[in-house]
C-alpha cells in the first residue's frame, strides 16, 4: 500500500519486531524462549523424556512407560476408586532416584477435596523405598547404595509440597502463583491436583464464567508443564447425565474440559475389580487393565514375582535408556 | 479467603477506587477477569497487570507446607488426629478411628444404628483426652428427632461405668452435647454457616449431622427439572462448608444419609427416589418393602459420594447381628465388622470373621445394602 516492496516491509517489520522482543526479554526475564523447534527436535525431546512410573506394571504399559512429563493426564473416577491413591502413589514414586528408574523430583500436591492422608502417603513411601532396597541388595551396586542413603520416607515427605484450596479463587491464585513456586524449586517434576472438579461445582450459577476460568487454568497448567518438565496430573469427578430412559456416569466439568488434558484415563468397576481405561492418548490406543490398591499403594492385580530376578526385568526396560545417554 | 477486599490485599488506594468504579472490590472478582479485562479496567501495561495478579493472588493463596511438616504434627499430637471409636477392630483398620479434618458418613438402611452410632460419637468427644476423646463439646444437627437424651446417658453409664460413677459427671457432659432441630434445608445450611462462631466459643469438637439425606429428600424431589442440580448445589456448598470447618478446627464432622433404590447394571446409574422413602423421615417399615439383594445403595447421588472423604456402611445380617463395613477410605482397604447394639451402644463382636480386608472393595457408590427382611417384623415385639 505504502508503496514499497514486499522485501522491504518485512524488513521494516522485523525491526519493529526485535525492538519488542528486546523489551519482552528485559522485562519477563526471558522464561519460556522460542516456543518452535522442528519435529526432529522434538522427537529427540520426547524420547528423553521421563516417565513417572505407577508400581502398577500393566497401567504403566497402557500409558507408554508411565504418568508421561510435560503433559497433562486427567484421571476421572466414581468416588472411592482410588484416584486420590494413585495421586499420592505419583508424588511417591517421582522421587525415586534415577538408578533406580526414576525422575529423581520433587513434587506438588494441590488439594481441593481435603482427602490426602499423611498416614497413608508414609505407607505407600515405605513400601517405595522397600522396594528400592529390594532391587539395590540384588544388583549391589555402589550408586544404587549413595542414592538409598539420601531416599528415606522422611526426604520423601519433605519433598512433597502441600497446598489445600477450599475454593476456586484459592485454586486459581494458587496456579497463577506457581510459575514462581516452581523457579524457586527447579526440581519439581510433577503437580498434582486433586479434584480440579470440586470447587467448580458449585455456586456458579454463570456457565460461561466456569468455562472460561478452567480454560484459563488449562492453558496455564499446559504452559507450567512444559516450561518446567513436569507432569501434571488432574482429577475430575464423574457426574450423571440423564438420557431418555437411562442415565450416564460421564466425566464432569462438561464437554470443552475434555480438550484441555492430553492424556485421560477414566477408572470404574466391573463388579468387585477395579478397572482403569486409556480413553484419550496421542500415541497409545485404548485399552483397559485392571489394577488393585493394597497397603503398600497402587498395584497390579497378580503381585509381581518377589524373587530378584523378576524386579530386574521390571527395571531394567527404563534404566538401560537412561545409562546409554549418560555415557 | 475469596472475599479479601482488594484493600488488604496492598493495592494502592487509587487503584482500589478505580476498581471499585467496575464493581471490583474482593479479591475473587479480581481473580475472575481476564488478563485484557484486568489492563483495561487498570489503564496499565501487560506487565504491570502481571505483577498486581501476583499481588492479589497472593493475598489469596494457600499456605505451603511439606509432607512431613504436616506428618511431624501429627506425631506430636496423636490423640488430635483421630476420635477412636472404641470399637477395636475398626478403629484398628482407620489407623485410629474417626479422622479428623474430613467428612465421615454412615449409611445404613432405616432402624440400622446409624442415630445409636451418632450417640455413642457424641459421648466419646466429652471423655478427656486420657480416655480417648476428644474433651470438647458437640454439636447435633437433629432433623429428624431422633435423638434421645436418655438414651446417651444410658449409653455413657454402661459404657464407661468407672468414669461416670457419679450423677455430676453425667450432668457435666450432657451440658456439653449441643442439640440443634433443623427440620428445612435452608435451615441446616444456615446453621452450618452460622457454626464457625459457636464453635470457637463453647470449644466444640465434634460435629454431627443427622440426617442430612431427609431433609433433602424431603425438598428436592428428583424427578422434577432442575431439582436434581439444585440438591446438588446445595450438597456441594454444605459439604464444602463442612470442611471447611472440618480442617480449620480439626475435628471430625459425622454425617448420615439413608438409601435409595438404584436400578443399575455396570456403569450406568440412576438415582431414583423410590416413592416409599419419600414419606420416611426416621425409623420406620418404608424400607422393608424392597427386594434383600441389590438394588439399594446409599442416597444422594454421586456428586455427594465424592464429597465425603470416608463411608461407613452399617447393614443387617442374621439378627441381631448386624454389618459394619468400611466403603470408602483413602487410609482403609474395604473391611467388615460384625456388631450387635446393646445398652452400651454398639459392641463389636469378635471372633467372627472380622477384618474381611481384601484387596476388592465394590464402588462405594452401588454396594449394595442388606435391609431388613419383612420376615424379621416379629423380632421387633421381641426386642429388648
Amino acid at each position: 500500500e505504502i508503496g514499497i516492496s514486499k522485501e522491504e516491509a518485512l524488513e521494516a517489520l522485523q525491526v519493529v519486531r526485535q525492538e519488542c522482543h528486546g523489551d519482552a526479554a528485559r522485562t519477563a526475564g526471558g522464561s519460556g524462549a522460542t516456543r518452535k523447534c522442528t519435529a526432529l527436535e522434538l522427537l529427540e525431546e520426547e524420547q528423553a523424556q521421563g516417565f513417572i512410573i505407577t508400581f502398577c506394571s500393566a497401567l504403566d504399559n497402557i500409558l507408554g512407560g508411565g504418568v508421561q512429563l510435560t503433559k497433562i493426564t486427567e484421571i476421572c473416577g466414581a468416588p472411592g476408586v482410588g484416584k486420590t491413591q494413585l495421586c499420592m502413589q505419583l508424588a511417591v514414586d517421582v522421587q525415586i532416584p534415577e538408578c533406580f528408574g526414576g525422575v529423581a523430583g520433587e513434587a506438588v500436591f494441590i488439594d481441593t477435596e481435603g482427602s490426602f492422608m499423611v498416614d497413608r502417603v508414609v505407607d505407600i513411601a515405605t513400601a517405595c523405598v522397600q522396594h528400592c532396597q529390594l532391587i539395590a541388595a540384588a544388583h549391589q551396586e555402589e550408586d544404587h547404595l549413595k542414592a538409598l542413603e539420601t531416599f528415606s520416607v522422611e526426604s520423601i515427605l519433605s519433598h512433597i509440597y502441600y497446598f489445600r484450596c477450599c475454593d476456586y479463587v484459592e485454586l486459581l491464585a494458587q496456579v497463577y502463583l506457581l510459575p514462581d513456586f516452581l523457579s524457586e524449586h527447579s526440581k519439581v517434576r510433577l503437580v498434582v491436583v486433586d479434584g480440579i472438579a470440586f470447587p467448580f461445582r458449585h455456586d456458579f450459577e454463570d456457565l460461561s464464567l466456569r468455562t472460561r476460568l478452567l480454560n484459563g487454568l488449562a492453558q496455564q497448567l499446559i504452559i507450567i508443564a512444559n516450561d518446567h518438565k513436569s507432569a501434571v496430573v488432574l482429577t475430575n469427578q464423574m457426574t450423571t447425565r440423564i438420557g431418555q430412559s437411562q442415565s450416564m456416569l460421564v466425566p464432569a466439568l462438561g464437554e470443552s474440559w475434555g480438550h484441555a488434558a492430553t492424556v485421560r484415563l477414566i477408572f470404574h468397576w466391573d463388579n468387585s475389580q477395579r478397572l482403569a481405561t486409556l480413553y484419550k492418548s496421542p500415541s497409545q490406543k485404548e485399552s483397559t487393565i485392571p489394577y488393585h490398591i493394597t497397603s503398600h499403594g497402587f498395584r497390579d492385580v497378580q503381585p509381581p514375582a518377589v524373587t530378584q530376578n523378576s524386579e530386574d526385568t521390571e527395571m531394567n526396560p527404563r534404566k538401560r535408556p537412561r545409562r546409554e545417554e549418560e555415557k | 479467603m475469596a472475599a479479601k477486599k482488594l484493600r488488604r490485599a496492598r493495592l494502592s488506594q487509587e487503584l482500589c477506587e478505580r476498581l471499585s468504579r467496575h464493581q471490583i472490590t474482593t479479591c475473587q472478582d479480581f481473580l475472575c477477569l481476564s488478563l485484557l479485562e484486568l489492563m483495561k479496567v487498570t489503564g496499565q501495561s501487560y506487565y504491570d497487570v502481571k505483577k498486581l495478579l501476583s499481588k492479589v493472588s497472593q493475598a489469596c493463596a494457600p499456605k505451603m507446607q511439606t509432607a512431613y511438616e504436616m506428618k511431624l504434627r501429627k506425631s506430636v499430637n496423636p490423640s488430635s488426629a483421630f476420635l477412636s471409636t472404641t470399637l477395636h477392630g475398626l478403629d484398628e483398620v482407620l489407623h485410629g478411628g474417626v479422622p479428623c479434618g474430613s467428612l465421615t458418613e454412615v449409611t445404613s438402611p432405616p432402624g440400622c444404628g446409624k442415630t445409636q452410632f451418632c450417640i455413642m460419637m457424641s459421648v466419646l468427644a466429652t471423655l478427656p483426652v486420657s480416655m480417648g476423646g476428644l474433651d470438647g463439646a458437640v454439636v447435633y444437627i437433629d432433623t429428624e428427632s431422633a435423638f434421645s437424651a436418655e438414651r446417651l446417658v444410658e449409653i455413657a453409664g454402661n459404657r464407661f461405668p468407672s468414669y461416670f460413677d457419679s450423677d455430676e459427671k453425667l450432668f457435666s457432659m450432657t451440658c456439653s452435647v449441643h442439640l440443634y432441630r433443623e427440620l428445612t434445608c435452608d435451615s441446616v445450611l444456615k446453621r452450618i454457616l452460622s457454626l464457625e462462631e459457636e464453635m470457637i466459643s463453647k470449644k466444640v469438637k465434634l460435629v454431627i449431622i443427622d440426617s442430612v439425606a431427609s431433609v433433602v429428600r424431603k425438598e428436592f424431589d428428583t424427578k422434577l427439572q432442575g431439582n436434581l442440580a439444585e440438591r446438588s448445589n446445595f450438597l456441594a456448598k454444605g459439604a464444602s462448608v463442612l470442611k471447611y470447618l472440618a480442617e480449620e478446627f480439626s475435628i471430625p464432622v459425622i454425617l448420615t444419609n439413608q438409601i435409595t433404590t438404584s436400578l443399575s447394571s455396570g456403569l450406568i446409574q440412576a438415582d431414583l427416589v423410590s416413592p416409599a422413602d419419600d414419606l420416611s423421615l426416621s425409623e420406620g417399615a418404608s424400607g422393608s418393602g424392597t427386594k434383600e439383594s441389590g438394588g439399594v445403595t446409599a442416597a444422594l447421588g454421586n456428586t455427594w459420594s465424592h464429597s465425603v472423604n470416608t463411608r461407613l456402611i452399617l447393614q443387617y445380617h442374621d439378627s441381631p447381628l448386624r454389618q459394619l463395613l468400611v466403603a470408602k477410605s483413602p487410609v482403609a482397604p474395604f473391611s467388615a465388622f460384625f456388631y450387635t447394639i446393646e445398652k452400651s451402644g454398639l459392641v463389636l463382636q469378635d471372633g467372627k470373621d472380622q477384618t474381611n480386608s481384601t484387596c476388592e472393595g465394590t464402588n462405594p457408590a452401588l454396594q449394595p445394602i442388606r435391609v431388613r427382611n419383612a420376615a424379621l417384623k416379629d423380632t421387633l415385639l421381641h426386642a429388648p
